[in-house]
């Protein structure tokens, strides 16, 4: 039997593309003509294809060759909760910077993504978040002097 | 201007090795590094290249500008990350042919088609410079509407796949690309009211969540990035493989050279750049093609064409600076400041006031390839084997590197953010098909665009027909609705000859 195309993930994209074309609309109503001529012109072209794409789905779905399943984005469980991990891992990560600095943030984060990837040799759990963070602290701090924000580690060390 | 007078310039610029190297090796790591963009760099860099005399700091700008070229093809091939926007086209061929387990011979036949093409299109440009400066002089904004659009097309037509779902990504990059600021009124759009977004979106944090993070969260599906073919052959790694990618290399030479023309002539368009240049030297080596269908499996031509366009790129960017005055792009613009801080005068007249550093800046191109290719092609073997490492420890490196990168460009920790939201949506549209390279065009085209269209527009007060009212702009909308056409007019010619066979 021929499987059913998953039509719930092939959404995705075409909601969020519709959704910011409406918002970019609504943003642009009161500008002059040539702060909005290009915008409405992609927009109206991004907005055209969506439709004959909704159109495309919407007929797939009455002949039964679609389902509104979105599978694919989940799909493996056991890797989803791994991805979702490493997501929220990174948004963590960005959000200790300003208070923990960079070289000090990154080492616990590289700690954390090793555990949630599944790594538990004790060895690697060392010298790989302690040899990534001396890295980005000697190529980011010492080397291209970068703005990041400093914490206990560069405080120490300058 | 005399072979006497080149000959001079080559001896000269060999005499610099002390200089060019440095740079090279430089150029190649920053290349790598997906954040990392020589006019960065070369920023960073500037206190240094303002206390150099002029031709060493020219020599050192155009070694690193050339060597970053090269080298963000490696990432591309290794792990599907463009090093930089204008090897991104790399990844469509030269990614599969990593999964096949022919890391080693793709990195060859990037190094080879870049160094080529680099050095091809540089002695062409020396050759042909009083000539090819007055090309920029015929493209107005109306010209280069129809060439972004051009550019456009190449994502409908690469992502043949699905041609409606690459459309759809192409726009909707395109939209991102409009977020921000307009040039005329500076008033913010759509920029969901963050003061970073006001300079529109970041491209290095684009780039880096569409490629870098997206990718990484789709390999950890498998506990190597290649197949397991390719493990075998990648844990076998041999010189024969480098002399083998030599021999392909050889072999498409004619490949090599019309398309780093095209990098060239497209490079001499300000504003167009490596990524543009890429995709449509990418596209027109898949349109002419006997075996079009190859493309995207991993095929030769597939790493060649793209490589040797955007080092094609290289020279064709500098011409428009030094004859006109106005640089190709943001690497050629830095290098004027440097050559304004020196009392230089950019413009037609710099050939006659100053011939040795107008001509001696390809001479020093051509001598930064040639040291190049020694550099870096007895290290393909070696790189070739980072794809043995597991996805366990490749991933989060990868992820939180790249987020790190992310920051580089503009230093704002805003940046890092964006670049999360962009894996995300990288990692959305990788699942479902609608092609992420197709919307990162769309976001580098997006504020070029609107520039040009907006200007053609003005002069016009308004009438869109204006966008059909020159010649050389019609011309260039029938080759553009040519190649979107073409495809479809040789499926039907094929297919009878396919199920013949």
């Amino acid at each position: 039997m021929k499987s059913r195309a998953p039509l719930g993930a092939d959404l995705v994209i075409p909601v969020l593309a519709l959704g910011f074309a409406a918002y970019f609309f609504i943003d642009i109503a009161d500008l002059a003509w040539e702060a909005k001529a290009n915008g409405v012109l992609i927009g109206t072209a991004l907005v055209a294809l969506i439709v004959v794409q909704l159109a495309r789905m919407g007929r797939q779905l009455a002949r039964g060759e679609g389902s509104l399943h979105a599978d694919p984005l989940w799909q493996p469980a056991d890797v989803t909760r791994k991805r979702l991990g490493m997501v929220a891992l990174s948004a963590a990560f960005i959000a200790a910077l300003p208070w923990l600095g960079l070289t000090l943030s990154l080492w616990l984060a590289m700690l954390l993504a090793l555990l949630i990837m599944g790594v538990r040799k004790r060895a690697t759990l060392i010298w790989l978040p302690l040899a990534l963070a001396a890295a980005v602290f000697v190529l980011f701090i010492v080397v291209l002097e970068s703005d990041f924000p400093h914490g206990p580690i560069e405080k120490l060390l300058s | 201007m005399s072979g006497q007078f080149l000959l001079d310039q080559f001896a000269a610029n060999f005499g610099l090795w002390w200089v060019i190297w440095p740079a090279i090796l430089l150029g190649i790591i920053i290349g790598i590094l997906p954040g990392f963009s020589p006019q960065n760099t070369l920023i960073m860099l500037l206190p240094l290249t303002l206390a150099m005399p002029v031709e060493r700091a020219f020599a050192f700008m155009v070694s690193l500008y050339c060597a970053n070229h090269l080298s963000g093809g490696i990432p591309a091939i290794l792990v599907r990350i463009p090093g930089s926007g204008g090897a991104a086209a790399t990844t469509l061929d030269g990614y599969p042919m990593t999964q096949k387990g022919q890391a080693q011979q793709a990195l060859v036949l990037s190094f080879v088609a870049s160094v080529a093409g680099g050095l091809i299109t540089t002695l062409a440009t020396l050759a042909l410079l009083p000539w090819l400066s007055q090309i920029g002089l015929y493209l107005r904004s109306v010209e280069m509407v129809v060439v972004m659009l051009f550019g456009l097309t190449l994502i409908a037509v690469i992502a043949a796949k699905d041609t409606l779902k690459a459309l759809i990504a192409g726009f909707f990059g395109l939209l991102i690309g409009v977020i921000g600021t307009d040039h005329i009124y500076n008033a913010p759009r759509a920029t969901f009211g963050f003061l970073e977004l006001y300079d529109g979106v970041p491209l290095v944090a684009a780039l880096i969540g569409l490629f870098a993070v997206s990718e990484a969260l789709v390999m950890i599906e498998e506990k190597l990035i290649v197949s397991k073919e390719g493990r075998e052959r990648a844990r076998q790694t041999q010189w024969a493989d480098t002399l083998d990618g030599l021999r392909i290399s050889l072999r498409k030479w004619w490949h090599i050279v019309w398309t780093s023309f095209v990098g060239l002539f497209i490079g001499i368009v300000p504003g167009a750049g490596a990524s543009i240049a890429a995709f449509v030297a990418y596209q027109q080596s898949r349109l002419w093609s006997k075996t079009p269908e190859l493309y995207g499996t991993g095929i030769p031509e597939g790493v060649i064409a793209p490589e040797a366009a955007n080092n094609g790129v290289t020279s064709g960017s500098l011409v428009p600076m030094l004859a006109l005055g106005v640089p190709g792009g943001t690497t050629s613009a830095v290098m004027m400041i440097v050559l304004q801080y020196h009392g230089m005068v950019m413009g037609p007249r710099l050939f006659q006031t100053d011939p040795g550093l107008a001509y001696g800046v390809f001479v020093a191109m051509a001598v930064a390839y040639i040291f190049m290719i020694f550099t870096i092609l007895p290290l393909a073997r070696y790189m070739a084997r980072i794809v043995l490492i597991e996805t366990t420890y490749l991933a989060p490196v990868i992820i939180l590197i790249t987020i790190v990168a992310a920051f580089s460009e503009r230093q704002y920790l805003f940046d890092m953010g964006l670049a999360l939201v962009f894996g995300i949506i990288g990692y959305i549209a990788h699942k479902t098909n609608y092609h992420v390279t197709a919307m990162l065009i769309g976001i580098i085209l997006g504020p070029l665009f609107e520039r040009y269209l907006v200007r053609a527009l003005r002069i016009s007060e308004g009438d869109v027909t204006v966008l059909f009212s020159s010649t050389l702009g019609n011309v260039l909308w029938a080759l553009l609705a040519l190649s979107l056409a073409l495809p479809y007019l040789r499926k039907p010619r094929s297919q009878p000859a396919a199920n013949g066979r």
